[in-house]
């Protein structure tokens, strides 16, 4: 090798790392401000959806689960309370699955949905599907039990999905309506 | 490839659909094809990913062809590639967020795919930059086509649906979308694949 070799490669490398660096700081000063919006109106929609009638979410506070916080809310219409909002989080197949529940002054749920998991793809986020979370829907937190056959009183397990199911169940949504009713009762 | 007689963007094209589709016919890359197929949309938006980052690497690789020492070639395409493939990824995190949920590992992986690195060493080093965009679009479009023939048969077979959308109101073979399901899927599209070809493409052309 010789000295115009190693003068050619050390140019080489510094143009393209040079050209390569500036490119992607480039493009990340375009992409965080709105990855980072993105992460905000998420959070923002997903409360919303939880309890629509709602005007007004606010924080209450927050808990742990798996080791992992959440965070727990209020809705409100005008003074009155409609609801509570707890976030929680099951141990899935090969994820935590991150879980928000809404329920009714009287712990009854009113919605659940899923903000994200890593199930496997194509069969452990079937527990995304309306079918499996509609069925959580008017249930109080004794009847939230995970069972393999058909069922109206308890919830039915997705054909394929037990782990993942299971997590949702008798794992975030179960422990987090647990914690939200010991808190509300406890404090107030 | 390097031949000297002149070869038509036309030829170029379909080379990378056909005769050297990057799954059906050289068998690479295999590991997004199983991993990511599970859902028709999945297997599509990244077939769309590595069509992006292959023509743009095939495109920067040219330009810089005579520009780079062969000694450091191959840190020179990986850079390049990781460089696209970062772009990718931050622009799909930003601009389709729910895909990038589902899908942003595997995007990240596109760096290591054989057959991008495959054609940038082979085709795009050696050749003028249309040229070069031409193969990378063949070759991107080839695996488009075959991740989204792949996921539409595991997601109508597996779960009776396709682009998420329930058509089937059942699950003919839930073992589709796991990952065994996946091997029968590339492997028995595979044959079919070749089958077609000897019979019906490769024939009728004058190369055989």
């Amino acid at each position: 090798m010789t000295n115009s070799d190693i003068i050619k490669i050390t140019l080489n490398l510094v143009v393209v790392y040079l050209i390569g660096g500036l490119l992607l700081a480039g493009v990340y000063a375009k992409t965080s401000p709105i990855m980072y919006r993105n992460a905000i109106i998420e959070k923002d929609r997903a409360l919303k959806k939880m309890l629509p009638e709602a005007d007004k979410v606010e924080k209450l506070g927050d808990w742990k689960i798996h080791e992992k916080a959440a965070e727990y809310f209020v809705a409100k219409k005008g003074d009155k309370t409609i609801g509570y909002i707890i976030q929680s989080f099951g141990k899935g197949y090969s994820s935590y699955i991150n879980v928000l529940i809404a329920v009714a002054p009287d712990f009854k749920v009113l919605k659940i949905d899923i903000l994200s998991h890593a199930e496997t793809p194509g069969l452990g986020d079937e527990i995304e599907t309306p079918e499996f979370k509609g069925q959580f829907v008017g249930k109080s937190v004794e009847q939230i039990r995970l069972v393999k056959t058909e069922t109206k009183e308890n919830i039915q397990a997705i054909t394929g999905v037990t782990i993942s199911s299971r997590a949702v169940t008798d794992d975030a949504v179960k422990n987090g309506l647990t914690f939200l009713i010991k808190t509300i009762k406890g404090g107030a | 490839m390097s031949q000297q007689k002149k070869i038509s963007y036309k030829e170029l094209f379909l080379n990378g659909i056909v005769k050297e589709n990057t799954i059906f016919k050289l068998a690479l890359s295999l590991c997004p094809a199983i991993a990511v197929t599970s859902s028709l949309r999945n297997g599509f938006l990244m077939g769309v990913a590595v069509m992006f980052v292959q023509v743009m690497v095939n495109i920067t690789i040219s330009l810089m062809r005579s520009f780079i020492h062969p000694r450091i070639r191959l840190p020179i395409f990986m850079l390049v590639i990781s460089g696209w493939v970062t772009i990718t990824d931050m622009s799909m995190a930003a601009f389709a967020p729910d895909a990038y949920k589902q899908m942003g590992l595997y995007i990240q992986l596109i760096v290591a795919f054989a057959s991008i690195l495959a054609r940038a060493e082979m085709f795009a080093s050696k050749n003028n930059v249309m040229p070069s965009m031409f193969d990378g679009l063949g070759m991107g479009i080839g695996f488009m086509f075959a991740l989204t023939v792949i996921s539409f048969f595991r997601e109508l077979l597996g779960k009776g649906a396709l682009w998420g959308v329930s058509i089937l109101n059942a699950k003919p073979l839930l073992i589709m979308v796991l990952p065994a399901g996946g091997f029968f899927a590339v492997g028995i599209l595979m044959a079919l694949f070749n089958w077609i070809d000897k019979r019906y493409i490769s024939s009728t052309t004058t190369h055989h």
